[in-house]
């Protein structure tokens, strides 16, 4: 072999390696972090919302079946934030409006979960959901008491939270879309509010046209 | 030989659990310091593998070119967002990051880098700085989280860190092209 020919074998060679670490470690150019690679595989895998316990802000307690034959639009969290959950929160609030009213409430339920319980009780919840118009009806505002079930659902939900100690947290955010029978049926951009209400519209037709 | 042992306890010390979780702890330590020092705890070691198998650098890596690539692409691999997360819950992805940034960045490099010429030096070098601009931008810009073992605040940190590496690189060649190299030689 001469030198010239082996050269070119050795950079193919390290470039088909390259090749496929990354296309592997990114499941095919597909997912750069791991928040999006989470994603994907909520979407395949469509957990089920573990049984808890939620209490909202008119201090009622029920557990997740209180939604069994509606739709819910799920966030995550909590009251003290300054920064991420307000634009959640707002932008939950234009989807909200987005939706064709009649399915509100008929169809799907909103829903913000807190994972702050501590902090997050009836009252503050209460204030909180003045900010931004909810209803505390067809938009609830809930907290989960127990720790143990509010790790479990974040877990199942793949909802990760630091807290940086100072009573902040670090925390991903999107929409969470929950069918009838407590399954995970998309995980949505919070930022593009038109592109999430028009999916949750066209799927709560659809399921309309299914019942009918 | 002297080398090799220095780059060996390097690389022993920085695996070493206590030492890489402390490492790891916080985001612009893990990215720019352990990682680098695994490239030059391989570096250090290079030399043994040269004296031990001449022909084999000489062979495949006649001109520097395979290795400096090999060596680009660990290096990019691990700028990637989520190996740096994965490498932090996966213990696989550890074990490979060590490996891969001593073995396969650390050994090419110090083969690769005395063999290219001048033009293939600054190819290198420019590469290193448009990147480390570029990931300095990323992720000083990001509105979003894009490891999610780190809080924001560290995410700002490493991208000015990568901010002040490329313009250190910078000035380096202003004062490259303001002196007379000639004159060192």
């Amino acid at each position: 072999m001469d030198a010239k020919w082996r050269k070119r074998v050795a950079i193919t060679m390290v470039l088909v390696f390259g090749s496929l670490l990354v296309y592997f470690g990114t499941d095919g150019l597909t997912a750069f972090t791991v928040e999006t690679a989470r994603l994907n595989e909520l979407i395949e895998e469509q957990p089920t919302f573990p049984d808890v316990t939620l209490e909202d802000s008119e201090e009622r307690v029920y557990s997740f079946s209180e939604f069994d034959d509606k739709y819910v639009l799920i966030t995550f969290i909590y009251t003290s934030c300054t920064t991420v959950c307000l634009d959640l929160e707002m932008n939950m609030a234009q989807v909200y409006n987005k939706v064709p009213e009649e399915f509100i409430g008929e169809d799907i339920s909103f829903l913000s979960i807190s994972f702050d319980p501590t902090v997050d009780d009836p009252e503050t919840l209460d204030k909180y959901k003045g900010y931004f118009d909810s209803d505390g009806e067809t938009w609830r505002m809930a907290r989960i008491p127990d720790q143990q079930e509010l790790d479990n659902l974040l877990d199942e939900f793949g909802v990760i939270v630091i807290p940086d100690g100072y009573g902040d947290y670090a925390h991903n955010a999107a929409f969470y879309l929950v069918d009838s029978n407590g399954k995970l049926v998309n995980v949505m951009d919070y930022q593009d509010t038109d592109g999430a209400a028009d999916e949750i519209t066209r799927i709560l037709e659809s399921n309309r046209g299914n019942q009918s | 030989m002297k080398q090799f042992v220095y780059g060996l306890v390097l690389f022993i010390f920085l695996i070493l659990p206590p030492v890489s979780n402390l490492m790891e702890s916080i985001m612009i330590i893990h990215m720019h310091m352990q990682m680098p020092m695994l490239v030059v705890a391989g570096f250090l070691m290079a030399k043994l593998f040269q004296k031990k198998f001449p022909h084999f650098f000489e062979k495949w890596n006649k001109d520097g070119t395979p290795g400096i690539l090999l060596f680009g692409i660990i290096w990019l691999y691990w700028m990637i967002p989520r190996t740096m997360d994965e490498a932090l819950v996966m213990h696989g992805m550890e074990i490979f990051k060590f490996i891969s940034l001593t073995f396969l960045a650390g050994v090419p490099l110090r083969d690769s880098w005395k063999k290219l010429g001048e033009r293939g030096k600054n190819i290198v070098f420019y590469s290193f700085m448009i990147v480390s601009f570029g990931m300095g931008w990323l992720y000083i810009k990001s509105p979003v989280q894009l490891c999610n073992n780190y809080l924001l605040v560290e995410q700002i940190t490493l991208g000015w860190g990568f901010l002040a590496m490329a313009v250190c690189m910078a000035i380096f060649l202003v004062y490259i092209a303001v002196t007379d190299q000639s004159e060192y030689d």
